[in-house]
């Protein structure tokens, strides 16, 4: 069976500035990555290439479904829209209930974005994600702007929806610890241009708590590798 | 309440100022007595030509902006969205700006005569730039992250054009139409005296004949009158539109 995600030889400049340089990335279905490296790496760069925003400059990027649900950095919901507007504005036929249920955001329908927190809006950003049934989830820094115990919340619902649904996800962020809750594989990126210096698959439960020794000592060990890149 | 009785004391205030200039200064040419342009007004509302006047005003303001408003949007709505389509029509927007209004009247009185369209057409070159850049701004200020979200999400152009472009140009009419209002009334108001066959401008001309300074403070009052109560309606109507987007 061929992968969700090939990439070949990627390389993407802006300007003439080479921002990412022989990337080889092939991705699995039901893969959960995280994308981590430091700023100017061209994670999101990345990703917005594999989601169709952004050409490549060079090389073969092999997409085997248009069918992307994208949890942006800012939540990007339209200011005059209320909640429920925002979800049907991708989905006409979608079961709201259902989503809403699931992300907990039952009795938000009727809100508008800027009557909701910095978390609620994060919440409808990914519950538009899902309602369009992804099978690539991809999630940008999607929840640096928010505290850890609202983060904690999103995450266990993220990783909930995908034991039930089995899609894959690309998960950038500057969080380690929110890279290592959430995926089973990580990618690390050089400074620019971004080129892939450790490609990693984490033995770990489903299930992670921030405090698990196990978690904590590849915490260091990708610590020690990031080191080394900056 | 308070703010209500700050007004009518302005009022007061001003008519006071009037009436000690009207007597002091002796001027009555230019400012005539409150007492005679009450008794002009109280003539002029009695008349049946009066309410025909209002109707040919009002219904060439309306047109005039109806025009300004279905060319001038959906251009400005092209135009915002294609950098190549506004340079080619700048030239054309400089020329309609730069020509002075006299240089317009008199193609208008060759082309049509006196007549309702000139006063129309007029009035529609005034307004159609404003309509026209400030629609361009609307669009060339909107959010692209919610354009690459819906292209994301392959969101239907209809949808995008109502949902997204609609809601972030909803701000951009309302100023459009609290500008153009406004000016509507005053350039209809000239282009009736100078190139009309009807209308508040005519009725002004009349009394430019008759000499009769009243007359003319009278008919101003009403043509203001007129248009602060549509520029009031017009207000109410964008303020329920913007509660009902949320804006």
């Amino acid at each position: 069976m061929g992968h969700l995600i090939n990439i070949a030889n990627l390389e993407k400049s802006f300007h003439g500035r080479k921002v990412l340089d022989n990337i080889n990335l092939s991705v699995d279905k039901s893969e959960r990555i995280a994308i981590i490296g430091p700023s100017g790496s061209g994670k999101t760069t990345l990703l917005r290439i594999i989601s169709g925003l952004e050409t490549p400059s060079q090389g073969i990027v092999e997409i085997q479904t248009h069918n992307i649900g994208y949890v942006f950095q800012e939540p990007r919901l339209i200011p005059w829209r209320n909640v429920e507007e925002n979800l049907l504005f991708v989905k006409q036929d979608a079961d709201l209930e259902d989503i809403l249920a699931k992300i907990r955001l039952q009795g938000y329908k009727k809100h508008y974005p800027h009557q909701l927190s910095g978390g609620m809006k994060q919440r409808v950003n990914l519950a538009r994600a899902l309602i369009t049934n992804p099978d690539l989830l991809i999630m940008d820094e999607a929840f640096s702007s928010l505290d850890l115990p609202i983060k904690l919340g999103i995450i266990n619902d993220v990783l909930s929806q995908w034991q039930e649904r089995g899609f894959t996800m690309l998960i950038v962020t500057h969080d380690l610890k929110e890279a290592l809750l959430l995926a089973d594989r990580i990618v690390i990126l050089s400074s620019s241009p971004g080129q892939i210096v450790e490609d990693m698959s984490l033995d770990l439960e489903l299930n992670r708590k921030i405090s698990d020794p196990a978690l904590l000592k590849l915490e260091a060990d990708i610590l020690h590798i990031l080191s080394n890149v900056y | 309440m308070i703010k209500l009785q700050r007004t009518l004391l302005g009022i007061i205030l001003f008519l006071m100022i009037w009436q000690v200039l009207a007597v002091c200064l002796d001027a009555r040419t230019i400012i005539p007595d409150l007492g005679a342009i009450y008794n002009e007004l109280t003539v002029i509302i009695a008349k049946k030509t009066f309410l025909a006047a209002v109707v040919s005003t009002m219904g060439k303001v309306i047109a005039a902006l109806l025009l300004t408003l279905l060319i001038g949007l959906p251009l400005g709505f092209l135009l915002g969205i294609n950098n190549r389509i506004f340079d080619m029509f700048r030239p054309i927007i400089m020329v309609i700006q730069a020509v002075p209004v006299i240089s317009w009247l008199t193609l208008v009185i060759f082309a049509w005569g006196i007549g309702y369209r000139g006063p129309i057409f007029i009035t529609f070159l005034s307004l159609f730039p404003i309509a026209l850049l400030t629609t361009v701004s609307g669009v060339r200020n909107l959010d692209k992250n919610l354009l690459e979200m819906a292209s994301l999400y392959r969101v239907p152009s209809w949808r995008v054009i109502t949902d997204i472009y609609l809601g972030s140009l909803l701000p951009f009419i309302a100023a459009i139409l609290d500008v153009t209002l406004g000016q509507a009334w005053k350039v209809i108001l000239v282009s009736e005296y100078l190139c009309g066959n009807s209308g508040l401008g005519v009725l002004i001309l009349a009394a430019r004949y008759e000499v009769n300074p009243p007359k003319v403070w009278a008919l101003t009052f009403l043509a203001v009158l007129l248009g602060l109560i549509t520029e009031r309606l017009v207000k109410l109507f964008l303020g329920k539109v913007a509660k009902r987007w949320a804006i």
